[in-house]
C-alpha cells in the first residue's frame, strides 16, 4: 500500500487536474455536492461528511440533451451530442455512494446499454475516502460494507493522521499512482493504523436494520394496505429521498422546441410524484401509500429480484434530508412477521 | 414527560374515546436527535407517544386534506393561521377539525446552532431552553447562546404565537423573543440591491433548485389538488430543472399563496439546497399587510385576500 501526506492533497489534485476534470465536495454552491475543483481549495478535507447531492449526478446528470432535432422540409434532422470523452475524476467519493454506483450500473448496462451514463462511467475514476465520522442517519453496515471499506473505488484513501493511507483497488488506480509524485511506500505501522480507523469508524454507525428478516417479511407485505396506509400517513410526496438517494435512477424524457430548432432532454424523476404513473385512462399509484410501497419494495424486493443486491446502501440521505422525518428503517423494521391477508383489491 | 404532554395526551384520547375525532394528528419523537415527526392515528395505543418540545417544526395543517373523517390537530400560532386560511378557502369545514392550541415560543432552527457551533446535529449532546438562552452541549461542555440567535427567522417576527382559532388550549403562551430586524436581514439586503443585482442574486439561487417540490408538498397554503406545473395540456411550465422554469415555478406559486401564507417557514427549512425561499414569502406577506392589512389566517369569516375586491381599494399597488 502507499501514503500520501494530508499537506500534499492539493499537490496531488494539480497533478491529476492535468487530467481530469477533477471534481472535490464543495458547498460553495449552496448544497454539499461534487464540483469541479478550483485549483486551490481542499477545505473540504476539514468539513466534508458527505454531499446532499450523491455523486450520482456526475453520471446521470439531472437533465442532460440526448439529440438535439431540428425541423426541415416537413422532416427532422437529428444531432447527436459530441460523447462525453472528458476524463473525470472524482476525489472523495464515500464507499455507501460507490457501491450505489456500482449498484446502479447494472440497469445502465442491462438489456440496453445507456452509452449517456456508461461513457460518463467509464472516463472516470473514482477516488474514495473512507467515512471516518458517520452520521447518526447511516446504516451502511447493515447493508454489508463498511464506512471506510475500499470498495467500488479505484483508489481508497484513509486519513491515519498526518498521512492518508492508499489502497490500489484497480489496475486503473494502481496506474494513476505509479504516474502521481508525492506518493510512497506504506509502512506496516500504517497499514495496521488504517485498520483501526476503520474499525473504530465501523463501530460508530449504530443505526442497525436485520436485511435477512426484511428480505422474509417484505415480499409477504404487499398486500398489506393497512400498514402501508399507515406508514405512508406523514409522507409528504416530495422528490428529496428519490432524488437525492444514490441508487434512484429514475428519468423522465421531455421535448422542448422552439422555432423548429429542439431538443430531447432527460431529467430526473420521481415515483413519489403521482404524475409518474399517470396515464390517461387511469393512474395505478394515485394514492400515496401505493408510491410509498413501491419505493421501499423496489429497493428491497424487486431489485434484488432482478439483480441480486439490495438497492440501497445505507448513506441515510433519504432519512436525514426528509422534511418530515420518513424513515425507512423504521419502516423496513416494523414490517409484520406474518403474511398478509390480502387486503387490496385488484 | 411535562405537564403540557400529559395534558395533550389526555385531550387526544378523549377526543378518540368520544368519537369526537377520527384521527389525532400531532408530533411525536423523531428517530434522529433534535427531530419530532408526524403523528397521524386513530389508534388510541398511539396516543402516550404524542410529544411537545422545541422541535417541534411541521406544520401539521398540510396532512388535514388527507384525512377523511374528523381530525384532533396539534397546531401551533402559525398552523392554526394555515388551518383559518384553509377554511375562509372552502378546503376544510371548521366542524371537521378539533384543534388543539400549543404554546409556542418559537423553534430552534439547527442550521443556526450548526453554523454557531462549527458542529452538525448529530454532534451535538443536546439543546435546551434555559429562560432566554440555548444551552447547547457539545462533548459534555455547555455553550449558552441567546435565544434570538437559534430561533426560526420565522419566530423571530411572530406576532401571533398563540393559536387564533382552537378549540382546546393547553397552556398560557410564554413570552416570544422577537427580532424583527433581525428577521428580515436578508430581506433588506434584496430590497437594497438593484434590480440587476436581485436577478442575479436569484438566478443564482434558482439555478441549483432540483424540483423535488419539497416547498410545495409541505406548504399548506398549496392546497391545489393538480398544480399548474403538472399540466401537459397546455403546459405551461417546463418540468426541465432550468432555472428560468425553476424560478418560474416559484414566482407562481408565491403569488399563489399570498395572502395565504403564514410565514411558517416550512419551505425554506424543507428545501433540501438551501433556497432562501422565506425571502419571498415574507415578502409578499409584508406587502399584503402593507397594501390591504390584511394578516393571512385570522379570521375565518373573511374572504381570502385574492378572492375580494372592495371599490375603496388602493390601485396604487400596479408600480
Amino acid at each position: 500500500m502507499k501514503k500520501v501526506k494530508k499537506q500534499d492533497i492539493t499537490r496531488l489534485l494539480s497533478q491529476w487536474q492535468k487530467e481530469f476534470t477533477v471534481f472535490v465536495p464543495s458547498r460553495e454552491n449552496g448544497a454539499a455536492e461534487m464540483t469541479v475543483w478550483d485549483g486551490q481549495d481542499v477545505s473540504f478535507l476539514d468539513w466534508y461528511r458527505n454531499t446532499v447531492i450523491p455523486p450520482k449526478a456526475n453520471f446521470l446528470l439531472n437533465m442532460e440533451i440526448m439529440f438535439g432535432f431540428r425541423k426541415e422540409d416537413g422532416s427532422y434532422n437529428l444531432e447527436l451530442p459530441a460523447a462525453a470523452t472528458q476524463k473525470q475524476l472524482v476525489f472523495g467519493i464515500r464507499p455507501c455512494d460507490a457501491r450505489a454506483t456500482s449498484i446502479i450500473d447494472m440497469v445502465f448496462k442491462d438489456a440496453y446499454e445507456d452509452k449517456y451514463y456508461l461513457n460518463r462511467r467509464e472516463n472516470t475514476l473514482l477516488i474514495g475516502m473512507g467515512c471516518l465520522n458517520p452520521y447518526d442517519s447511516c446504516f451502511c453496515t447493515s447493508l454489508g460494507l463498511g464506512p471506510a471499506e475500499a470498495t467500488d473505488v479505484d483508489l481508497m484513501l484513509t486519513d491515519i493522521g498526518d498521512d492518508f493511507l492508499i489502497e490500489e483497488v484497480t489496475d486503473k488506480g494502481k496506474e494513476l499512482v505509479a504516474r502521481t509524485e508525492g506518493v510512497v511506500e506504506a509502512t506496516r505501522d500504517d497499514e495496521s493504523r488504517a485498520g483501526e480507523v476503520k474499525d473504530t469508524a465501523y463501530k460508530k454507525v449504530t443505526r442497525k436494520i436485520d436485511t435477512r428478516e426484511i428480505e422474509k417479511r417484505l415480499p409477504a407485505s404487499f398486500d398489506n394496505e393497512e400498514f402501508w396506509e399507515k406508514v405512508a400517513a406523514k409522507c409528504v410526496s416530495c422528490g428529496i429521498c428519490t432524488f437525492l438517494c444514490p441508487t434512484c435512477y429514475c428519468f423522465d424524457i421531455n421535448d422542448e422546441m422552439l422555432k423548429g430548432d429542439g431538443a430531447r432532454y432527460r431529467n430526473w424523476d420521481s415515483c413519489s410524484f403521482p404524475l409518474y404513473t399517470k396515464m390517461p385512462a387511469e393512474n395505478p399509484r394515485e394514492e400515496k401509500w401505493r408510491r410509498v410501497r413501491q419505493k421501499v419494495h423496489h429497493k428491497y424486493t424487486f431489485y434484488p429480484s432482478l439483480f441480486d443486491v439490495i438497492a440501497c446502501t445505507g448513506c441515510g440521505r433519504c432519512i436525514r434530508l426528509c422534511p418530515v422525518n420518513w424513515d425507512i428503517t423504521q419502516t423496513l423494521e416494523s414490517v409484520p412477521a406474518e403474511a398478509a391477508t390480502g387486503t387490496e383489491k385488484k | 414527560m411535562s405537564e403540557t404532554e400529559q395534558k395533550l395526551r389526555n385531550e387526544a384520547m378523549t377526543l378518540l374515546e368520544q368519537g369526537r375525532a377520527d384521527y389525532i394528528i400531532g408530533y411525536e419523537a423523531g428517530s434522529l436527535k433534535f427531530t419530532t415527526t408526524p403523528l397521524i392515528t386513530r389508534d388510541k395505543d398511539d396516543i402516550d407517544r404524542l410529544v411537545i418540545n422545541p422541535f417541534i417544526l411541521n406544520n401539521l395543517s398540510v396532512f388535514l386534506g388527507d384525512i377523511s373523517g374528523k381530525a384532533g390537530i396539534v397546531a401551533k400560532g402559525c398552523d392554526s393561521r394555515s388551518i383559518v386560511s384553509l377554511i375562509q378557502d372552502q378546503q376544510l369545514a371548521r366542524e371537521d377539525i378539533v384543534i388543539i392550541g400549543v404554546p409556542c415560543s418559537g423553534v430552534i432552527d439547527l442550521n443556526k446552532v450548526e453554523k454557531l457551533t462549527g458542529k452538525d446535529r448529530d454532534e451535538l449532546d443536546d439543546i435546551a431552553w434555559a429562560g432566554d438562552k440555548a444551552v447547547v452541549t457539545i462533548e459534555g461542555a455547555k455553550k449558552e447562546f441567546p435565544a434570538k440567535d437559534v430561533l426560526m427567522d420565522d419566530c423571530l417576527s411572530c406576532d401571533m404565537p398563540a393559536p387564533q382559532e382552537y378549540d382546546i388550549l393547553l397552556d398560557e403562551v410564554g413570552p416570544l423573543v422577537c427580532d424583527k430586524e433581525l428577521s428580515r436581514s436578508q430581506i433588506k439586503e434584496l430590497e437594497e440591491m438593484s434590480p440587476e443585482q436581485r436577478w442575479e442574486f436569484w438566478k443564482n439561487e434558482f439555478s441549483r433548485c432540483i424540483r423535488c417540490y419539497a416547498c410545495r408538498q409541505v406548504c399548506p397554503a398549496c392546497f391545489c389538488k393538480r398544480c399548474f406545473v403538472e399540466e401537459t395540456e397546455p403546459q405551461w411550465i417546463s418540468p426541465l430543472p432550468k432555472w428560468q422554469d425553476n424560478l418560474i415555478f416559484q414566482m407562481t406559486r408565491m403569488i399563489h399563496v399570498a395572502g395565504r401564507c403564514t410565514d411558517c417557514g416550512e419551505c425554506q427549512r424543507s428545501c433540501p439546497v438551501n433556497i432562501p425561499l422565506r425571502s419571498l414569502s415574507k415578502k409578499m406577506e409584508e406587502i399584503a399587510d402593507e397594501l390591504f392589512q390584511y394578516k393571512a389566517g385570522t379570521d375565518k369569516d373573511a374572504p381570502p385576500l385574492m378572492a375580494a375586491y372592495e371599490s375603496e381599494e388602493a390601485e396604487d399597488f400596479i408600480r
